[in-house]
C-alpha cells in the first residue's frame, strides 16, 4: 500500500512545475520576452514523445505479478525513458529542454558491507541517496534550436550527500558538469536538492558567464 | 500517396489526458489511499497510556511487549530481540503515526538481534535503525542487501528462508511468509524477487513465531508449525479493507485465528494494527473491535492476548 500510495504522491507533485512553465509562457509573450514554448504545432514531435514515455511504464507497470528477470530489466530499462526538464539559459534564450540521464559509474560510500559499493547504469536508489559519487552522461533535447541544434550532451560528476533520514527524505548534490550545447562546451558548478527517496531531484547549474545557467527537475528511476 | 498527419489539438488534448492520468496515480483506490495518508498529515499523535521506561529485565523467562504496529519487544531470558522497529513520526513521508509509540528506544540498553521483516517504509524504517544499539545483529529478508545502508550493527545478515543462524545459543530461522515486494512502488517490477520474510525465534526451549506482514496461506503456516512448537504467534490483523485488494498480502482478524490454528501455537498476540492508518478502514481501531468480536464469539480470551500500544505481559 505505502508504495503505491509515495508513487502516486510523486505524481502529483509533478503537476506543480508544469503548471509553472505554463505560466511562464504566458507571461513571458506579454512582455515579448524569449518564450519558454513546449506547446506549439511545431513541437508535435516532443509531444508525442512525452506521451510515449509516459504510457509506456504503464504498460510495464501492468507486467507485476508476473515478473521474471528479463520483464524486470524490460521495466527498467522502459522507465529509463522517462525523461528529466530543464530550462537551459544561453545568451538570447531560455529554450525548455528535455533530458535522459545515464550512470556509467557509481561509488557509494552509505551501503551495508554485504553489497558491492560499486554500480554501473542500474543503480539502487539506497546506493545513490546514503551517500556516493556519481559519474553520468546526459542528453538533451530542446524545444528550439541551441547555435545551430537541437541537442546537448554533458558529462557530470556528482557528489550525493544524506541530509534526512540517510538521505531517503532529504539529501545534498554538489558537483560540476562539463556541456556540449549551442556550438559551445562550457563548465557548470552543480548544486541541488534530492528528495522523495532519490526519485526527484532539483539542480541548478551555473557557469563563469552569469547569462549562461541551468534548472533541471531530475526524475531518477535507479 | 498523402500522408496523414495528426492534428496538433488532439495529440495536445491526448497528452494532457494521459499526464493527468500518469500524475494522479490512475486508479481511484491509489487516489483514495494519498487522500487518506495526506489528511491524516494534519492529525495530532496521540499520547500513549502504557509508555514502558524499564522494558528489561534480570529474571524473566519470556516477556513481549509491543511497542506499536509491527515494532514487537521480545526478551527470552538474557537475549533481547525487536521486530520491525519503527519509532519515528513518520514512515515514506507521508504515513503518519496516530499514536506514539510505546517505548522510548533509549530504554532498550542492550539488543541481540533486529529482525526486518520486508522492504516497506512501516517495517524498515532507516530513522528508527539509527535509534537502536549497535551491538545488535540485524537480519534483513532475502534480495534486501541493496536497500540496507550500513547502520554500524555488528553484524548484517541476509536472511534465507529455512537457513538457522545461531549465536550463542540464539537461533533465528527465516520462514516464508506471503507478501508483496518492492520499497518505492515501481520497483517491484525489477527489485529482489522475494524480499519478505517471516522469523521463528528460538532460545531455551522456548519459541516466537514472528509473521511481519503476510497473507493468509495456509500450507506456510502448516509447515511452520510442524517444525517448530511454537510458544508464542505475532501475527498481523490489519489492513482489512479494501479486502479484494488486501486478502492475498495482509490477514484479516479471522484469517489471522485460522493462521493461529494452523500454526498449533500457544498463545497470539495479534500485532500491526491501531498505530498508522492503513488501508481503508471505516473507523480508527476496526480491525481490533472485530479481533475482539471473535475472541468473545469463540471463548479465546486465555489463548489470544490483545496487548495495547506499550503493554508487555510476561509469559513464563
Amino acid at each position: 500500500m505505502l508504495p503505491l500510495t509515495v508513487f502516486c504522491a510523486l505524481g502529483t507533485r509533478l503537476q506543480e512545475p508544469i503548471a509553472i512553465f505554463s505560466r511562464f509562457h504566458d507571461m513571458n509573450k506579454s512582455v515579448n520576452m524569449p518564450s519558454i514554448s513546449i506547446w506549439s504545432h511545431s513541437r508535435c514531435p516532443f509531444l508525442w514523445l512525452v506521451l510515449a514515455t509516459v504510457l509506456l511504464p504503464w504498460a510495464a507497470l501492468a507486467q507485476v505479478g508476473q515478473r521474471d528477470s528479463t520483464s524486470g530489466f524490460t521495466s527498467w530499462l522502459t522507465f529509463q525513458a522517462i525523461p528529466s526538464m530543464m530550462v537551459i539559459s544561453h545568451p538570447g534564450d531560455i529554450p525548455f529542454a528535455f533530458e535522459w540521464e545515464a550512470t556509467p559509474l557509481l561509488y557509494s560510500f552509505g551501503m551495508t558491507r554485504l553489497v558491492s559499493p560499486w554500480y554501473s547504469f542500474k543503480v539502487s536508489q539506497a546506493a545513490r541517496f546514503t551517500g556516493s559519487i556519481e559519474l553520468k552522461a546526459t542528453g538533451q533535447i530542446s524545444t528550439r534550436k541551441m547555435g545551430s541544434s537541437y541537442f546537448g550532451s554533458s558529462a557530470q560528476l556528482i557528489g550525493h550527500i544524506p541530509l534526512m533520514e540517510r538521505g531517503e527524505y532529504l539529501g545534498l548534490n554538489v558537483g560540476v558538469a562539463k556541456y556540449a550545447f549551442a556550438d559551445s562546451s562550457p563548465w557548470f558548478k552543480v548544486v541541488g536538492v534530492t528528495t522523495l527517496f532519490g526519485f526527484l531531484e532539483f539542480n541548478f547549474k551555473h557557469s563563469s558567464d552569469p547569462q549562461m545557467w541551468m534548472g533541471s527537475i531530475e526524475l531518477r528511476f535507479f | 500517396m498523402t500522408t496523414i498527419r495528426p492534428r496538433p489539438r488532439h495529440v495536445v488534448c491526448t497528452s494532457v489526458v494521459a499526464i493527468f492520468c500518469f500524475f494522479t496515480g490512475c486508479s481511484p483506490l491509489v487516489s483514495r489511499f494519498t487522500a487518506r495518508a495526506v489528511d491524516q498529515l494534519r492529525e495530532p499523535i496521540r499520547p500513549v497510556i502504557h509508555r514502558n521506561a524499564t522494558p528489561l529485565h534480570s529474571d524473566v523467562g519470556c516477556s513481549i511487549l509491543w511497542v506499536g504496529h509491527a515494532t514487537v519487544l521480545i526478551q527470552i531470558h538474557d537475549k533481547i530481540i525487536i521486530t520491525d522497529p519503527s519509532f519515528t513520526k513518520t514512515v515514506g513521508l507521508l504515513a503518519k503515526r496516530s499514536v506514539e509509540p510505546g517505548l522510548d528506544p533509549a530504554a532498550i540498553t542492550r539488543l541481540n538481534a533486529i529482525l526486518i521483516s520486508h522492504l516497506h517504509f512501516d517495517h524498515f524504517s532507516y530513522g528508527s535503525l539509527d535509534m537502536l544499539p549497535k551491538q545488535a545483529t540485524l537480519f534483513v529478508p532475502p534480495g534486501a542487501g541493496e536497500y540496507t545502508p550500513e547502520f554500524g550493527f555488528a553484524n548484517t545478515i541476509e536472511a534465507r528462508t529455512w537457513e538457522t543462524i545461531e549465536e550463542d545459543g540464539l537461533r533465528i530461522t527465516p520462514v516464508p511468509v506471503q507478501h508483496f515486494g518492492g520499497r518505492y512502488g515501481v520497483d517491484v517490477l525489477w527489485g529482489p524477487s522475494r524480499p519478505w520474510t517471516g522469523y521463528v525465534i528460538e532460545y531455551q526451549s522456548i519459541t516466537v513465531f514472528f509473521a511481519g506482514d503476510t497473507g493468509y496461506n495456509p500450507e506456510f503456516f502448516k509447515e511452520i508449525g510442524q517444525r517448530f512448537h511454537i510458544d508464542v504467534a505475532l501475527l498481523p490483523i490489519a489492513p482489512v479493507e479494501p479486502r479484494d485488494f488486501m486478502k492475498r498480502v495482509h490477514t484479516d482478524p479471522a484469517e489471522a485465528l485460522q493462521a493461529f490454528e494452523d500454526l498449533g501455537a500457544k498463545i497470539m498476540i495479534p500485532i500491526h494494527h491501531d498505530t498508522f492508518f492503513q488501508g481503508l478502514e471505516p473507523e480508527v481501531g476496526y480491525a481490533k473491535k472485530l479481533m475482539q468480536t471473535l475472541i468473545e464469539e469463540r471463548g479465546m480470551q486465555d489463548r489470544v492476548k490483545m496487548l495495547t500500544i506499550g503493554e508487555q505481559i510476561v509469559l513464563k
